[in-house]
C-alpha cells in the first residue's frame, strides 16, 4: 500500500496524517481531548465503551462513530464536540454510573462531561467490561488466560469455567492495564521474601537508584516480549524510539594506561550457618534484604512487613553473622554495627516495635558514630551483649507460639536467654567476591589471607598494588564503610590521574634485558614472568622485555636456559664484584 | 450420477415428474415444523400404516409448508385424473377414515380446504391441469385452493416449490425446473453479466436491510483478496418469524441453486450456511440437499462440467440472536465468540477471516434462480419503483388466518391483514401491526421494530371501518415502510388487537434484547438494562413523571452510539410505541391503569356480587386459593323480580393472595369475574 498521507479536518483544524491510523490518534496530535475508557496505546482498539464517539460527516451523511477504531480518510470531517456528541457522552456516562458510579475513573469522567447527578443511580461494580485486560492477556502476554463469559447484561471477565487458569503466566499485565482496579494481584502488598526478588520487580526499570547510566534496562527473563513474543508496549509508547529488542550483550575493549580495581564485595550467605535458620524459617532475613524492605522504592513500598503481610511487633538484629567467627571469617566487617543501629532506629520510627541488638562488642569508631549509639540507647533499643547462638521456631501453644526464638547468652547478666521475636535480621559479613581470584590473575594482584586484594604497603602505599598503574578502591581491598570507601576511591583516582596527567612514566634502571642474539625463542621466560612483562616476538622469533612492567625480580635471568637474559645493573659480573668487595 | 449436460437434467426431470404425478393415488403430508407441531408426524404414520399393512394402493410422501400454517396438519390427496384435494387439521383418526374412503374408491370433502385444479411450475411455466371435480366423487363442490382468500393475492417466487415437492428428493426440484438455470448460467453467462442482471432486476436484500443485492455482489467481486466467501444467513431469531425456516424445510435446493449462482458470479469457491441449531428439520433437509448436490455434481469440483468449483459447509448456530448480525455471524463461523465488530470496513471487503465475503439471507438467495431464469425485466415488473419482486412474511398474531405468505411488493397492509389474513378475530378491534421483529430483520438494517399504529380504538367501540386508516393502506415496500417509521424487516408481521398492552409489548421486546445483547458495547448492554428497568417500573405501576422523556432520550442515544444494529435499533420498540401510543404510557404512569388489562400490577380481578351465583367454579379454578367464600345472601324476597331466585354463597377474591392469572375469569360462566 502506498504510504500516501491523508488530510482530514477535526473541529475545523486540518491535519495531514499517515493513512493507517485512527481518528483518535489524529485528534491527539492536534491536542484535541476525546474521552475514552477502553483504548490503550499498543493494544488493538476495541470500540466498546463508545465514550470516544465523535460526529463524522462524509458528503451529506452525518453519523456518530467511535474515533478509536474509525480509520482516517481523505476529506473526512470530524466534529468532536457537537450537541449530539455531548448528549451521547453524557448518557453513556450516566449508564456507566448506574453500575460503576463509585469507581474513581468513572467519577472523574462524569465530572469531565458534566454529569453531576446520574439519573440511573450509582453502583459500585468495579469491572466496567472495557476488555483491556482481556486484550492485554491475549496480545501482550499471549496467554489467553482470561476472557469474557456470558452475554449481555450478565457479561463478566473471568477465566475459563471460572477455574484457576492453567495458562496464566502471572505477568500481571491485566492488573496493570485495568483502569478501575477491578483486577489486582492478591498479596501484592504482602512481602513474600522468597518470591519477590530484591532487585527491580518490573521487567523494564532503572536497576537501582544510583545506577550509572541512570536509564531503564530490560530484563529479558521477565519481559513479556521475550518470554511470550507479545507485548512490545514499551516500544510503542517510547517517544524517543529508544527501545531495541535486538540489542545483545557486548564486550567492550578499552585501552587504558591505569586501572582502578573497585569490584566490591559480596555478602556472606547465612544459610551455611544452619543454626540461624535462614532460608528455612520464614521471617529470618539478611541485613541487605531488610534494607530493601525498608526502601521506599522496594517491593513493599518501604513498609516493614512480615511474610504474611503484617508488621512485626518485635525484631532481633543478630550482629557478626559470618564475621569475627573462626568458622567463617575471622575479621570484623566494620559496617555491621552501624547499619544494625540504623535498622533499629528505622524499626522504632516506622513501627514502634521492640528491637533487640545481640552483639559481641559495639564498634562505633567513626565520626559521630558513638553519638548515634547513644541515641539508640535512649530510644529504647535493647542491647544484649552476647552473640546470637540459634534461631528456632517458638514452642507452640505458649507465648512463643508463632514466633521465632533467638537463643543467646547474655554475658553481662550471665544468663541464657530465649527471646521470642517476629523477625530476625542477620547482620551478615562482607566477604571477598567469589570471582576475586580471576580479577587477581587478570591484574597480577595479590590477595591477603582473608581473600581481599592486597595493597602494596599498608601504610605507605594503601591504594597501590604490586602492579604499576593498578590501584584499589573500596571493599575489594577490605570491608569498609561509605566514608572510608569514598576516601579510598578519591585517593585511587588521584593516583591514577597523576599518572595520566604526567603523560609519561619514569622507569627504574633495574630491569631485565634479552639479548636477541642469544635468545633461542624457547619462551620459558614468558610463562615464568610474574608481571607478564616478557612477550614473544613471532617475527624475530625471540622474546623481549617490556621495561615499564618489569620489576627486575630476576626470575627470568635465573631461568633462561641459554643465558640470554641479564638483569641491568645486576649482571653476574657486577654481583661477583660486589661479593668480592664485601669479602675483602 | 453426475449431471454434465442438459440431457442429463432432462432425464432426471422426467424421473421427477413421474414421482410428482404418479399413476396411483398420492398422499402428501406437510411435515415442516409447523405441521409436525400440529401432529403431522402421527398423521404421516397413520397414512404409511394404511399404505403398508392396510394395503392401500397409494404413495405417501412428505413435503414442506404450503403456507397455511394455522390449518396444519395439511394433507394433499391426489388421485390420478382428479384435482388434488387439500385437507386441513388432519388427525390419525381422520386419516384412517380417509384411507377407508380411498379404498372404497370415493373421497369425501369433509375437512377439505379446497382443491388444486391446476399446478404451474414457475420456472418451466409448465401447467398441469387436473380434471375438474366430479370425477373423483368428493361430494360437495370444493373451492379452488389457489383462489382461497388466503392465497388469492399471493405471488410465490421464493416459496415457489414449498409444499409442492419433497424437499429431500432433488428429482422433485429438478422436475419443476430446478438447476436448469444454474446449468444455463454456468454455460452461457459471465460473472459480470450475472451481476448486471441481478442489479437490473432491482433485487434487494430480504434480510431486512434492503441493500441492493447486485451492488453487494459487485463490491465483493471487486474487493481484493486471496479468496472470497459466500454465506447464507439462516440465523432467523425474531420471535414470531419463520420465513427462513419454512423456506429451508420446504425447498432447500431453491436457496442452494441461488447460492451456487452467486458464488460463481462473485468468484467464490467456499460457502457457508449459518443456520440455527433450533431448526433441526431445516438442518436435516439442508444436509440431505448438500449430499444430493454433491452426488449429482452440483457441488464440489467442476460443477456440471463447467470447471467451476464450489462447496458449502453448514454451520449450526448456538441460538444467539446477535449471531444473525453479519459480523457476529462471521465471528461465530471463525470459531470465536459471536460478537459483532465495527463495520467501518465493510464485510464485502473484509469479512470472514478478513477476506471479501458476501452474505445474503435465505430468501434473497432463493430469489436468484428465478431472476436469472425469467430475467431482470420480468422480476422488475413485479413490485414498486424501489422494491421489486415479492416478500415472504410470517403473518401471525391476532389475525384469523395466520401462516407463511408471499406477496408482491407494494401490496397494502390492509390487503395483507384483511384479504389474506381474514381480519381480526370476531369481537376484537385491530390495534397495531408489528413488523421487523424486536430489532427487526436480521439486524442488517438501520431502523426496525417500529409498530405502525393503524387505528385508534374509539371510545364507543365503533367498528374498524369507522376510524381513519391512512396507515393501513400503506404499501408494503422498503421505502414506504421506512418513511412511515416502520420497516420491512426480515418478514415477521405480528398483528395485535386491543387486548395487547403496548407498554408491555415494548417491555417484552426490551427484555428479550437484554438477554440477547452480546454485552460488548456499553450503550446496548447498560442502556437496555436501564430501559428494561424503566419499562418494568411503568408496567408494575411505579412509573414516574419524566420516565417517558427519559426513555426517549436514552433510546435515542442507545440507537446512535451502539456498535452494531442490534443496539442500533434496540430502542425502536419503546420509541415507536411511545410515538403512537403515548396515551397508554401516560395511563400507566399517571392513572396507574393498564388500558389493555395486561399489566398484572395495574389490574385486579373482582367478583361482581350481583352476577355471582355462588357456583364455586372460580374457587376450584384458582391455583393459589385466593377465591374465598364470602357472605351468604339470604333467601330471595318474594315479589322482587330483580332478586336472585335462591340463597347464594357469595365469593370474594383475596387481593393479596391473587396472582392475577385470570383462571377465575375463564372459569366463571356468568361473567361475574371482572378485570379492573
Amino acid at each position: 500500500m502506498a504510504d500516501k498521507s491523508v488530510k482530514l479536518t477535526i473541529d475545523g483544524k486540518e491535519i495531514e496524517v499517515e493513512p493507517d491510523i485512527y481518528i483518535l490518534e489524529a485528534a491527539e496530535r492536534l491536542g484535541i481531548w476525546i474521552p475514552t475508557l477502553c483504548n490503550y496505546r499498543g493494544l488493538t482498539p476495541f470500540g466498546v465503551c463508545r465514550m470516544c464517539t465523535v460526529e463524522v460527516a462524509r458528503g451529506t451523511r452525518v453519523r456518530l462513530v467511535t474515533s478509536c477504531n474509525h480509520p482516517v480518510s481523505d476529506g473526512l470531517v470530524v466534529r468532536t464536540n457537537t450537541e449530539r456528541v455531548r448528549t451521547a457522552r453524557r448518557i453513556l456516562v450516566e449508564l456507566l454510573c448506574a453500575r460503576h458510579g463509585k469507581v474513581g475513573v468513572i467519577k472523574r469522567l462524569a465530572e469531565n462531561v458534566g454529569v453531576t447527578k446520574p439519573r440511573f443511580g450509582e453502583g459500585d461494580e468495579p469491572c466496567i467490561l472495557c476488555g483491556l485486560c482481556v486484550r492485554a492477556c491475549d496480545e501482550m502476554a499471549k496467554a489467553n488466560a482470561i476472557g469474557f463469559a456470558q452475554r449481555g447484561t450478565d457479561k463478566i471477565v473471568t477465566t475459563p469455567y471460572h477455574e484457576e487458569s492453567e495458562t496464566c503466566i502471572n505477568c500481571g499485565a491485566c492488573a496493570k492495564v485495568c483502569p478501575t482496579g477491578a483486577i489486582y494481584i492478591e498479596g501484592a502488598q504482602e512481602l513474600r521474601h522468597d518470591e519477590l526478588a530484591l532487585g527491580p520487580n518490573a521487567a523494564i526499570a532503572v536497576p537501582t537508584m544510583q545506577a550509572v547510566p541512570n536509564v531503564p534496562r530490560l530484563d529479558a527473563d521477565a519481559c513479556l516480549h521475550f518470554t511470550t513474543g507479545g507485548c512490545g508496549i514499551c516500544a510503542t509508547n517510547c517517544p524517543a524510539k529508544a527501545i531495541d529488542y535486538e540489542m545483545q550483550d557486548k564486550e567492550i575493549e578499552v585501552k587504558a594506561g591505569t586501572v582502578v580495581v573497585a569490584t566490591g564485595f559480596q555478602v556472606f550467605d547465612p544459610s551455611v550457618a544452619e543454626q540461624y535458620g535462614y532460608g528455612r524459617l520464614p521471617n529470618v532475613i539478611t541485613s541487605l534484604e531488610f534494607e530493601r524492605l525498608s526502601n521506599a522504592a522496594g517491593p513493599t513500598g518501604g513498609k516493614i512487613l512480615l511474610r504474611n503481610g503484617t508488621p512485626p511487633a518485635s525484631v532481633a538484629i543478630l550482629h557478626c553473622i559470618g564475621s569475627r567467627d573462626e568458622h567463617y571469617h575471622r575479621y570484623c566487617s566494620r559496617v555491621c554495627c552501624m547499619y544494625s543501629l540504623k535498622f533499629a532506629h528505622l524499626v522504632h520510627e516506622k513501627l514502634g516495635a521492640r528491637v533487640y541488638q545481640l552483639y559481641i562488642d559495639m564498634r562505633t569508631f567513626g565520626k559521630g558514630y558513638e553519638e548515634f549509639y547513644d541515641r539508640l540507647l535512649k530510644e529504647g533499643a535493647l542491647f544484649i551483649r552476647g552473640k546470637g547462638a540459634e534461631v528456632t521456631p517458638g514452642v507452640p501453644g505458649g507465648a512463643e507460639a508463632g514466633k521465632l526464638v533467638v537463643k543467646c547468652e547474655d554475658t553481662l547478666a550471665g544468663v541464657q536467654r530465649r527471646i521470642p521475636v517476629d523477625m530476625v535480621v542477620l547482620s551478615v559479613a562482607l566477604e571477598a567476591r567469589s570471582d576475586a581470584r580471576e580479577v587477581e590473575r587478570l591484574f597480577n594482584l595479590c590477595r591477603s589471607e582473608d581473600g581481599f586484594f592486597l595493597e602494596q604497603h599498608p601504610k605507605l602505599a594503601p591504594v597501590e598494588t604490586t602492579t604499576d598503574g593498578v590501584f584499589l578502591a573500596g571493599c575489594c581491598q577490605s570491608p569498609k564503610d561509605i566514608p572510608d570507601t569514598v576516601a579510598q576511591g578519591g585517593a585511587a583516582a588521584s593516583q591514577a590521574l597523576s599518572l595520566i596527567l604526567r603523560g609519561e612514566t619514569t622507569l627504574s634502571g633495574a630491569c631485565a634485558e634479552v639479548n636477541p642474539d642469544l635468545c633461542s625463542g624457547c619462551r620459558v621466560c614468558n610463562e615464568l614472568c610474574p608481571y607478564s612483562a616478557i612477550s614473544y616476538d613471532a617475527e624475530k622469533k625471540v622474546s623481549a622485555v617490556n621495561e615499564s612492567l618489569c620489576k627486575a625480580c630476576g626470575t627470568c635471568v635465573a631461568a633462561c636456559p641459554s643465558g640470554a637474559i641479564k638483569g641491568k645493573h645486576f649482571t653476574k659480573e657486577q654481583i661477583l664484584a660486589e661479593i668480592e668487595g664485601v669479602l675483602r | 450420477m453426475k449431471i454434465r449436460s442438459i440431457a442429463d437434467l432432462d432425464r432426471i426431470k422426467e424421473e421427477g415428474l413421474g414421482l410428482l404425478y404418479p399413476n396411483r393415488t398420492k398422499i402428501v403430508v406437510g411435515t415442516a415444523t409447523c405441521g409436525l407441531a400440529a401432529g403431522a408426524g402421527e398423521v404421516l404414520e397413520a397414512f404409511r400404516r394404511a399404505a403398508g399393512e392396510g394395503g392401500l394402493d397409494a404413495v405417501v410422501e412428505e413435503s414442506g409448508c404450503i403456507g397455511f400454517c394455522q390449518m396444519e396438519p395439511l394433507v394433499t390427496v391426489h388421485r390420478p385424473g382428479t384435482p388434488k384435494i387439500v385437507y386441513h387439521a388432519m388427525t390419525p383418526k381422520k386419516a384412517e377414515a380417509l384411507c377407508r374412503e380411498l379404498r372404497e374408491g370415493r373421497l369425501s370433502s369433509a375437512g377439505a380446504l379446497g382443491e388444486i385444479r391446476c399446478e404451474t411450475a414457475l420456472l418451466t411455466g409448465e401447467e398441469r391441469r387436473f380434471a375438474a371435480n366430479g370425477g373423483g366423487g368428493a361430494g360437495a363442490a370444493l373451492p379452488d385452493f389457489d383462489d382461497l382468500p388466503f392465497y388469492r393475492k399471493q405471488l410465490k417466487i421464493a416459496l415457489r416449490n414449498c409444499g409442492y415437492i419433497d424437499p429431500e428428493d432433488i428429482r422433485h426440484y429438478i422436475a419443476r425446473g430446478g438447476y436448469y438455470t444454474l446449468r444455463a448460467v454456468l454455460a452461457e453467462r459471465t460473472p459480470d453479466e450475472i451481476i448486471d442482471e441481478i442489479t437490473k432486476s432491482g433485487l434487494r436484500g430480504r434480510g431486512g436491510g434492503g441493500f441492493p443485492t447486485g451492488r453487494k455482489w459487485r463490491s465483493c467481486r471487486n474487493a481484493p483478496g486471496a479468496r472470497r466467501y459466500v454465506i447464507c444467513n439462516a440465523d432467523e431469531g425474531d420471535p414470531g418469524a419463520f420465513m427462513d425456516r419454512s423456506l429451508l424445510e420446504g425447498d432447500p435446493h431453491g436457496m442452494l441453486e441461488g447460492m451456487i449462482i452467486g458464488a460463481f458470479a462473485i468468484g467464490s469457491d467456499r460457502g457457508y450456511i449459518y443456520v440455527r441449531n433450533e431448526y433441526p428439520q431445516a438442518v436435516k433437509k439442508l444436509m440431505r440437499a448438500l449430499e444430493e448436490c454433491r452426488a449429482y455434481g452440483l457441488l464440489g469440483a467442476d460443477i456440471m462440467g463447467s470447471g467451476v468449483s464450489f462447496d458449502v459447509t453448514i454451520n449450526r448456530g448456538g441460538g444467539a440472536f446477535v449471531c444473525g448480525e453479519s459480523t457476529a455471524l462471521m465471528a461465530s463461523i471463525e470459531g470465536k465468540v459471536g460478537e459483532p465488530r465495527a463495520k467501518y470496513i465493510h464485510t464485502v471487503e473484509q469479512g470472514l477471516h478478513n477476506l471479501p465475503t458476501c452474505l445474503n439471507n435465505v430468501e434473497t438467495w432463493a430469489n436468484v434462480p428465478v431472476v436469472m431464469h425469467k430475467g431482470a425485466a420480468w422480476f422488475a415488473s413485479i413490485g414498486t419503483e424501489g422494491s421489486k419482486g415479492t416478500k415472504v412474511f410470517s403473518l401471525v398474531g391476532d389475525v384469523k388466518h395466520s401462516g407463511l405468505i408471499e406477496v408482491p411488493m407494494g401490496i397494502s397492509i390492509r390487503e395483507v391483514l384483511y384479504d389474506i389474513g381474514g381480519g381480526i378475530e370476531e369481537g376484537h378491534r385491530f390495534k397495531a401491526v408489528q413488523t421487523g421483529g424486536p430489532s427487526g430483520g436480521t439486524i442488517l438494517v438501520d431502523e426496525k421494530g417500529a409498530t405502525v399504529r393503524t387505528s385508534t380504538p374509539s371510545e364507543d367501540g365503533a367498528p374498524l371501518g369507522f376510524v381513519p386508516e391512512s396507515l393501513l393502506d400503506l404499501p408494503v415496500d422498503f421505502d414506504s415502510l421506512t418513511e412511515a417509521g416502520s420497516m420491512m424487516g426480515s418478514g415477521g408481521m405480528i398483528v395485535m388487537d386491543e387486548k395487547n398492552c403496548m407498554v408491555d409489548i415494548a417491555r417484552y421486546y426490551i427484555s428479550f434484547l437484554c438477554e440477547e445483547s452480546c454485552g460488548r458495547c456499553l450503550p446496548c448492554r447498560e442502556g437496555l438494562r436501564q430501559m428494561a428497568a424503566i419499562l418494568d417500573r411503568i408496567t408494575s405501576g411505579r412509573g414516574e413523571h419524566g420516565d417517558i422523556e427519559l426513555l426517549e432520550e436514552l433510546g435515542a442515544v442507545v440507537m446512535d452510539t451502539s456498535l452494531c444494529a442490534l443496539g442500533g435499533t434496540a430502542a425502536n420498540p419503546p420509541l415507536s410505541t411511545i410515538r403512537y401510543f403515548r396515551d397508554e404510557y401516560e395511563a400507566h404512569i399517571y392513572d396507574k391503569k393498564c388500558p389493555a388489562g395486561v399489566c398484572k400490577a395495574l389490574i385486579r380481578f373482582v367478583i361482581d356480587p350481583a352476577a355471582c351465583t355462588g357456583c364455586g367454579a372460580c374457587r376450584a379454578a384458582c391455583p393459589v386459593g385466593a377465591v374465598k367464600e364470602g357472605a351468604a345472601l339470604p333467601a330471595p324476597v318474594e315479589g322482587d323480580p330483580a332478586a336472585p331466585r335462591k340463597a347464594r354463597l357469595l365469593h370474594e377474591i383475596e387481593q393479596a393472595a391473587c396472582i392475577k392469572c385470570g383462571a377465575c375469569a375463564d372459569a366463571c360462566k356468568f361473567n361475574a369475574v371482572r378485570k379492573e
